[in-house]
């Protein structure tokens, strides 16, 4: 009986160190992503300059690294992602949103899955994205843009709202595809009408007003009902 | 190509067979080409340019949802039928030990190629799936950990292993995969259960008079109590063990109790003729 509890306390030192290896990669993933966010909240202030989304972009090799290192310590525990998942989960959310919204900013484009997994340069046989992370990123990218929306257009740039708003309701759509469970994301995705709704607002504000650039009193109605 | 596949389209919204084949299989996740985007600005009814991107994420969690709603039928089942093994051990008396032993390890054995079984099915070869999941089969594992191990406890004395009850599943599982093994933690979840059952059964024993019973049990979990002391606060989710643990505790401290009362006042307990009331009070004294 004791020899069995020995083994059992050994193999959960193990694991403790495992997650201390985890804990310190992590906290540097944490400020990496503080600043790359720091970075990007400019967007808000300024018309889309590309000096500052390839300042954000300058940290995604910073990224790459550090999720590579994750990539090791896991390996030394084949199978036991899942098991860690906590650690690392709540900045990958972090860091799904950014690379998705820096992609976004700068072509318009959704990045998908794989793309994103590719782009931290991800390995799925070894450390994958969980594809959950991935929809809660997707989530975050969302409430985001009620906020650039208004900025943009107190700057001047009334042909924004357009281009969001399509943005924006095809994803509402897409994640509308998913049948989703009594959870997190479900949560996240409850709030994601409301972000697409504050921007039709702002849409229907520049368009009555006949700020933006095709100005057609009709497709205004369409839009606000 | 792009008229051909908006036809490809068009003909499965129309076609009677689409309606009736299951959601999952409708939207056939094919290569994504660069040429999707022109196609959708060409038609009238603009597609959702994240459609299909999409249906193929929708598989995936569709996949993983039925797995874990599988796991939890199961999981259920599996604590449900533990119990009543549980119950039948408790049915444990004098005269009846060979008997109530060889039902229980029947009813033991058909948990494990009915239920557990299932749990097995699912989970052989993916270890990620198995902590993936974990928390949709946990609860039904400690149960049967615990009724595997009070069972071992009644015959034999000992504890039983994870390694040997993880040697008992093996054969649930399919040999050319990764066999399903018991996780560690629910493994010590369900040994913390184990003492709150050992308890009760050392309070039976004692009113039915096998005093010695209740010595045994008393130092089985002190050692146990000992070992686990060691580990619960280590282990990965310790909030759950370490209640168990106090629970523990106090268990030990019910049978520590049931010894005292059966060394003070044992000469009068066994001869004496009021030994049927006595008796009696004992076992709710210590049981409440």
């Amino acid at each position: 009986m004791e020899k069995q509890f020995e083994e059992f306390k050994q193999q959960l030192e193990d694991s403790g160190n495992v997650r201390e290896r985890l804990r310190i990669i992590v906290a540097d993933l944490d400020s990496v992503t503080r600043v790359m966010q720091a970075d990007l909240l400019q967007v808000h202030y300024s018309s889309r300059s590309p000096e500052i989304l390839k300042k954000a972009k300058s940290h995604i090799g910073k990224l790459k690294e550090l999720y590579g290192q994750l990539a090791e310590v896991i390996k030394g525990t084949p199978g036991q992602y899942y098991r860690y998942h906590d650690h690392w989960r709540n900045q990958t959310n972090t860091v799904v949103f950014l690379i998705v919204y820096l992609n976004w900013l700068e072509t318009g484009n959704l990045l998908s899955y794989a793309e994103t997994q590719d782009t931290l340069g991800l390995n799925p046989d070894e450390f994958g994205l969980d594809i959950e992370d991935y929809l809660i990123g997707l989530c975050n990218v969302s409430s985001e843009l009620p906020r650039y929306v208004v900025n943009q257009v107190t700057i001047g740039d009334y042909d924004c709202p357009k281009r969001v708003s399509k943005f924006l309701s095809d994803l509402y759509a897409a994640f509308r595809i998913l049948n989703l469970r009594n959870d997190f994301l479900r949560k996240r995705f409850d709030g994601m009408k409301y972000d697409l709704k504050k921007v039709e607002e702002v849409l229907y504000d520049v368009k009555i007003r006949k700020l933006d650039s095709s100005g057609s009193a009709i497709e205004t109605k369409q839009e606000a009902s | 190509m792009c008229t051909t596949k908006m036809l490809a389209r068009s003909a499965r919204r129309l076609s009677p067979m689409a309606a009736k084949r299951p959601l999952t299989q409708l939207g056939v996740p094919n290569k994504r080409p660069a040429t999707s985007a022109n196609c959708s600005t060409t038609t009238m009814v603009a597609e959702n340019p994240f459609k299909e991107e999409f249906e193929k994420y929708r598989d995936h969690l569709n996949e993983m949802n039925d797995k874990r709603e599988r796991l939890v039928k199961a999981s259920r089942d599996v604590t449900q039928n533990s119990k009543k093994v549980i119950f039948q051990v408790h049915r444990i008396g004098k005269h009846n030990q060979q008997t109530v032993l060889n039902q229980a390890e029947k009813d033991i054995e058909g948990v494990t190629t009915q239920h557990v079984s299932r749990i097995t099915k699912e989970l052989q070869g993916s270890d990620n799936d198995s902590w993936k999941l974990r928390r949709a089969y946990s609860p039904g594992m400690q149960e049967y950990v615990e009724a595997a191990t009070v069972l071992e406890f009644c015959k034999t004395g000992t504890l039983l292993t994870l390694a040997d009850l993880n040697n008992r599943l093996t054969k649930l599982s399919d040999p050319s995969t990764r066999p399903f093994k018991i996780n560690l933690s629910d493994y010590l979840l369900g040994i913390g259960d184990l003492t709150g059952e050992l308890m009760r059964l050392a309070i039976s024993r004692v009113a039915d008079g096998e005093v010695e019973v209740a010595n045994t049990i008393c130092n089985f979990v002190r050692d146990l109590y000992k070992d686990l002391s060691l580990v619960a606060p280590i282990m990965d989710d310790n909030y759950e063990m370490n209640k168990k643990m106090e629970t523990m505790l106090q268990s030990l401290v019910k049978i520590e109790n049931a010894c005292y009362a059966v060394r003070v006042r044992g000469s009068e307990y066994i001869t004496d003729a009021q030994g049927e009331q006595y008796r009696y009070t004992l076992a709710l004294d210590e049981e409440g």
